[in-house]
């Protein structure tokens, strides 16, 4: 993941080695073109001593003396009179018969002894006689480079010192958006509070702003969803009952043959049914639902949603047995109750004529558990998975029938098992045939705020 | 027994009369809060069916207000409000029962007979089902025409069971029932009441869901 800290510590840091080798490439030229500038009044200088003394050891003297150490072999005079070498510095030139540079009066670049020099070719008109003074190019060279290179060298080392410092500037700076960063990434998913906006700095000031903004429209577009599924609920509920009252209207005035009504009959039964159920996964999805926990138990709201639902086991002929443990745990009563309306309506739904359910509620060591058996076809192991989408419907074929359904009545039991953190498996029933799904709530559900009662 | 019914869907309050008259129930409509409680001031009904999404006023206003005259008039609510919430709003307010929308017409006129015999209002106190008729006025239980001996809380089973027949009343409802609050009861008190009425009734007529409570199968 790309970083700004690392992004501005790289380019500012690659910017100062750039500006700085720019100055050094600048500061390294004029500080040659000077350095150049003193070695040939350097050479002036010892022409000019030459003169005086016309070499013999006091030149010499001079040459180790008042030079840099170690200069010295470095340097090189002749003094040439009418063809005739009179004097010469020890060092490279002694026994030379050719004067260093040619006779003519000024600076000259030549090669000779298998050096390159830097000469100054003088005519001293008094004594009559041509004073050379030479310097080798390469000692020269080396001395401006080792000057300049330990002026130059500090800002090199100083790079890691910038780049540390700049470090920790950049964070500082950044100190702000990575507090609003922490802030939105601590937001739970339901909380439209706007973030804090303590004096941000005027950069983040507009973008605080626009997600306060954000955050305001987004929670009256959930207020308007909310309500919508409220209006929507009361705008279907109640033309629904009006199919049914009239069909039982209708069927109380039917002569003998009833099947068309009793189709119709059928038909809104499924109606008022996925109505009911898409509203109820639409009021369920967890970024909508205001859960309000309470204290509850399951067994008992198992007892209930079976007392409800009786009437369609009896028409049926099932059997139903609950096996319950009294599982006290912390839940929304009105998810918890429609979780178990929609397990146990696929399990008297898919159970068929003269089917068995069975539900468990345990208290285990990972939570209260909850299970539904059914002795319907059960679930290919491999479809577990895709049932929870909404509006997957099992190829009907095993059922020799279709059955039918909405297919969201998993869906909308995951939204509830995700309210309340819990786990949902599937397996084969304690049947001959037939599904069992378990719902696991946490412990740690219950001891969220502050209730301390395990089952 | 003589119904008001408030409701301002037109199509549902149509249907609704229909059913209801040939019921032989006498029933009055208005679609107002306002008129409701005009029409109850001048003509008290037996039993109110309340809608709770009124045009000019909250239905349990209206429910409100009515307590202040009438505090023993029956009143069944509909509403195709549903939350648990609304449910014991609209009970806290004095409603007799609540009925969601969409409902089943046979659960509305069982509701409606259940209120009836409360009130003393129904055409007839008498519960009949197989071989077993209980009469809500005298408190009387006939088997196969012979009357049978019920202690109070047997017969109160029996009428819970009765009455609800075809539903399964949870244990916890049906102890809520028998028991006031904080009276003590032993654990197997209601298989033992059960355990009674089977012996004076047959042993099918009560049925057993197990885990969950009991049923009278309906007729």
């Amino acid at each position: 993941m790309s970083s700004i800290r690392r992004f501005l510590v790289v380019v500012l840091l690659a910017t100062i080695t750039l500006i700085n080798f720019l100055a050094a490439l600048h500061g390294y030229r004029t500080s040659m073109a000077k350095a150049e500038q003193l070695f040939d009044a350097q050479l002036v200088d010892i022409s000019e001593v030459l003169a005086v003394t016309a070499g013999g050891p006091a030149v010499d003297q001079y040459l180790t003396g008042g030079m840099n150490n170690g200069s010295a072999h470095s340097i090189a005079f002749q003094v040439w009179r009418g063809g005739v070498l009179e004097a010469s510095s020890g060092v490279a030139v002694a026994d030379s018969p050719e004067p260093i540079a040619p006779l003519s009066e000024g600076y000259a670049d030549v090669n000779f002894g298998s050096y390159r020099w830097r000469a100054y070719s003088h005519y001293d008109v008094a004594d009559q006689r041509w004073l050379i003074v030479a310097q080798r190019a390469d000692v020269r060279y080396t001395l401006a480079d080792s000057i300049i290179l330990e002026s130059v060298l500090p800002i090199i080392m100083g790079l890691p010192l910038a780049g540390l410092l700049i470090w920790v500037i950049v964070g500082r700076g950044l100190a702000p958006l990575s507090n609003l960063a922490s802030e939105m990434g601590s937001k739970r998913s339901d909380d439209m509070s706007p973030v804090s906006n303590n004096e941000p700095p005027q950069e983040l000031a507009v973008l605080i702003e626009s997600i306060n903004d954000l955050l305001g429209r987004l929670e009256a577009s959930f207020e308007r969803e909310k309500r919508f599924a409220a209006d929507a609920a009361h705008e279907l509920r109640t033309p629904i009952s009006v199919l049914k009252v009239q069909l039982h209207n209708l069927l109380r005035d039917a002569d003998s043959d009833t099947t068309q009504l009793s189709l119709l009959q059928a038909a809104v039964e499924r109606m008022g049914h996925s109505v009911e159920q898409v509203l109820m996964l639409y009021r369920t999805t967890p970024e909508q639902f205001a859960a309000s926990f309470v204290q509850l138990d399951l067994a008992g709201l198992a007892r209930q949603v079976i007392a409800e639902l009786y009437p369609r086991l009896e028409a049926r002929q099932q059997q139903i047995e609950l096996l319950a443990d009294k599982a006290p745990m912390q839940g929304d009563a009105f998810a918890i109750r429609t979780l178990l309306t929609n397990l146990i309506e696929n399990a008297i739904k898919y159970s068929g004529a003269g089917g068995e359910i069975k539900v468990l509620v345990e208290c285990a060591s990972a939570g209260v558990k909850l299970t539904v058996e059914d002795s319907g076809p059960g679930i290919p192991a491999d479809q577990y998975d895709k049932v929870f989408q909404r509006f997957y419907r099992l190829s009907s074929d095993r059922q020799g029938a279709a059955i039918p359904g909405s297919g969201i009545g998993l869906a909308i039991v995951q939204h509830v098992a995700e309210i309340h953190g819990a786990t949902i498996s599937l397996g084969g029933s304690g049947f001959a045939t037939g599904l069992a799904v378990t719902v696991t709530f946490p412990n740690t559900a219950l001891t969220k705020q502050g209730h301390t009662q395990l089952c | 027994m003589s119904i008001l019914l408030v409701e301002d869907d037109q199509d549902l309050a149509t249907g609704l009369l229909e059913a209801l008259r040939k019921e032989g129930l006498a029933i009055n409509h208005v679609a107002t809060g306002k008129d409701a409680l005009h029409v109850i001031a001048a003509e008290t009904p037996d039993i109110v069916i309340l809608d709770l999404g009124l045009p000019d006023m909250d239905g349990l206003a209206v429910l409100k207000q009515l307590r202040k005259q009438q505090s023993e008039l029956p009143v069944l609510l509909l509403t195709a409000r549903d939350s648990l919430g609304d449910k014991i709003a609209g009970l806290d307010s004095g409603a007799d029962d609540y009925l969601p929308k969409p409902f089943e017409m046979a659960e509305l006129l069982a509701r409606l007979r259940a209120l009836g015999r409360r009130t003393g209002t129904a055409k007839t106190n008498v519960i009949g089902i197989g071989d077993v008729s209980l009469d809500t006025a005298s408190q009387a239980v006939l088997v196969k025409g012979e009357l049978a001996e019920l202690p109070r809380r047997e017969y109160m089973l029996l009428k819970v069971l009765m009455e609800n027949a075809g539903r399964v009343q949870t244990r916890d409802s049906l102890e809520n029932k028998l028991y006031s609050w904080g009276e003590e009861v032993a654990s197997n008190a209601l298989e033992v009441h059960i355990h009674h009425l089977r012996k004076k009734l047959g042993s099918d007529f009560i049925a057993t869901v197990r885990g969950v409570g009991y049923t009278v199968k309906a007729s």
